[in-house]
């Protein structure tokens, strides 16, 4: 039980040079694969998702059909859609961590030569493909019910604006809420009320960003004159928060995770 | 057993994956290792030396900080502290990514993804450790953990035996220099038992073990070195060739008769 000597170290050049050379991009590939693999044979996230989104698709048309004739359901979609579309992602998040968790697997992940940034972005990257692919099923169900016009509940007499324009703030919300979302599920997973926690953390980091975002998408939904000039204000300061707070997330998630 | 293939760890001399040539030196040196958990001391001022390929078993009752110690050389804890831990020369702290690169954890706890197939779990982890000519190094572990008719299955539909060797082929991908073993015999079959005896016994001279166990008679059959902990503190540390094997468990149960605080 002696104190180190400083020799003792007289192993590590050698040591060093004959691995092979570490590649971050072959590093997140090979996390984006594992974790698209895993969805594809589950479908966990995005089944649940989406049978989330339109189950509450289904109750805002119970709970809006009876409004009556004289209110325009076009100034409240926007934060309808919002609404649908946080809750869904939540629900998400929350299962996109416990994958790592079950099996110790978040230990294995530790225990290999990775840049902690790396985990923070490969699972970042998933969450966002997901709930691009469920957006992707469930806002044309929402346009066509709440937006287009076509379903006798919408009294408003509005001129929407093009649907890329709802999908830009779509995207921009859904970076934010991924990057975010990936951060705060990881330090919610090992807790006991992780589901709770989550939630609890979640809105209120998000809160800037789900003030912009509604009136991004309220901008395009209701349209009309002059939307542009508040849409294009909207997305450049949700572009913004996204770049600061990813930014944040991707310095803070070494720290996050604890080693 | 004899079916167990064995295990080539030993690399081509000259080749990029050439296994690095470690003199003489300890393996691990841990100085003054201290760990808390908020006011209770898991580990309290451990320093021990272990050479280079060694095996040493650690043991000790519930809750006297073997996990914990293994994960602080594992790097996945860090130290309490102004203490200090080197494994393969490198500290646990400040180069903790180049040791990382260096060794490899057999666990109670498979650490595998139970959706993905054997093969594509260690496809997986061979491209985290960037290693090269992956499958040419997975058909040999599949082969010598006896798994490679099951590939293609998932890890879900596996037994605990299946699962454990499977997870043993997961960490010796990266060829590590020093395996940390905690209690990876729990749960196991005897046939199970009997592959990760062979596995270690084909290993055995080519890497450094460290292994947490509650079995007595496995540990010290196993180990070159042994150390018993309690309450955070090393109680007895000595190579095994130099124990009494009669003291030595009289020793570890007085220990586990104590208890923990």
């Amino acid at each position: 039980m002696d104190a180190p000597n400083k020799d003792m170290n007289s192993s590590k050049s050698t040591a060093s040079d004959a691995l092979p050379n570490l590649s971050s991009w072959r590093q997140y590939k090979a996390l984006l694969r594992k974790d698209i693999a895993q969805e594809f044979r589950t479908k966990e996230m995005i089944t649940s998702m989406g049978l989330y989104g339109m189950l509450v698709l289904v109750i805002y048309y119970i709970a809006l059909s009876r409004t009556g004739t004289d209110f325009d359901i076009t100034t409240i979609a926007a934060g309808l859609l919002l609404l649908m579309i946080v809750f869904t992602s939540m629900l998400g998040l929350n299962r996109s961590l416990i994958h790592e968790h079950d099996q110790g697997q978040l230990e294995a992940l530790l225990l290999a030569p990775i840049d902690r940034p790396i985990i923070f972005l490969a699972k970042a990257t998933t969450n966002l493909l997901f709930l691009l692919v469920v957006q992707l099923v469930v806002v044309p169900f929402f346009y066509v019910m709440f937006v287009s016009g076509s379903m006798p509940i919408l009294m408003g007499d509005v001129t929407p604006g093009p649907w890329w324009k709802l999908a830009i703030a779509l995207l921009l919300g859904s970076i934010g809420i991924a990057g975010i979302g990936t951060l705060l599920a990881t330090i919610s997973v090992n807790t006991k009320g992780r589901d709770f926690i989550l939630a609890v953390l979640f809105i209120p980091v998000m809160f800037p960003l789900l003030l912009v975002l509604v009136a991004a998408l309220n901008a395009v939904i209701v349209g009309g004159t002059g939307y542009e000039a508040e849409f294009w204000t909207m997305c450049a300061a949700a572009l913004g928060f996204n770049a600061i707070v990813i930014a944040a997330a991707y310095g803070l998630y070494e720290f996050i995770l604890g080693v | 057993m004899s079916k167990t293939a064995h295990v080539s760890d030993s690399k081509q001399a000259g080749s990029a994956n050439a296994e690095p040539a470690v003199a003489a030196v300890p393996a691990i040196i841990a100085h003054n290792v201290s760990r808390s958990f908020g006011p209770r001391k898991a580990l309290d001022s451990v320093s021990f030396k272990l050479p280079d390929r060694a095996f040493l078993s650690i043991f000790g009752p519930n809750g006297a900080g073997k996990t914990t110690l293994l994960k602080i050389l594992a790097t996945l804890l860090p130290v309490t502290g102004d203490g200090t831990a080197q494994v393969c020369g490198f500290d646990v702290k400040s180069e903790a990514e180049e040791l990382r690169r260096r060794i490899g954890l057999i666990s109670h706890n498979p650490l595998l993804y139970r959706d993905l197939s054997a093969e594509e779990n260690l496809q997986f982890f061979a491209e985290l450790y960037c290693i090269p000519n992956p499958k040419e190094r997975i058909d040999e572990l599949l082969e010598a953990v006896e798994l490679k008719h099951r590939r293609y299955d998932v890890v879900r539909g596996f037994s605990r035996g299946m699962t454990q060797r499977l997870s043993i082929a997961r960490a010796l991908l990266p060829r590590p220099q020093v395996l940390f073993l905690d209690e990876p015999y729990s749960g196991l079959d005897p046939h199970a038992s009997d592959i990760l005896d062979s596995l270690i016994e084909n290993i055995r001279d080519q890497h450094t073990f460290v292994m947490v166990s509650h079995d007595l008679d496995k540990g010290l059959d196993l180990a070159s070195h042994a150390l018993i902990l309690s309450r955070g503190k090393i109680v007895l540390y000595d190579r095994c060739d130099h124990l009494d094997q009669t003291e030595f468990k009289k020793v570890y149960r007085e220990v586990v008769g104590l208890g923990v605080s």
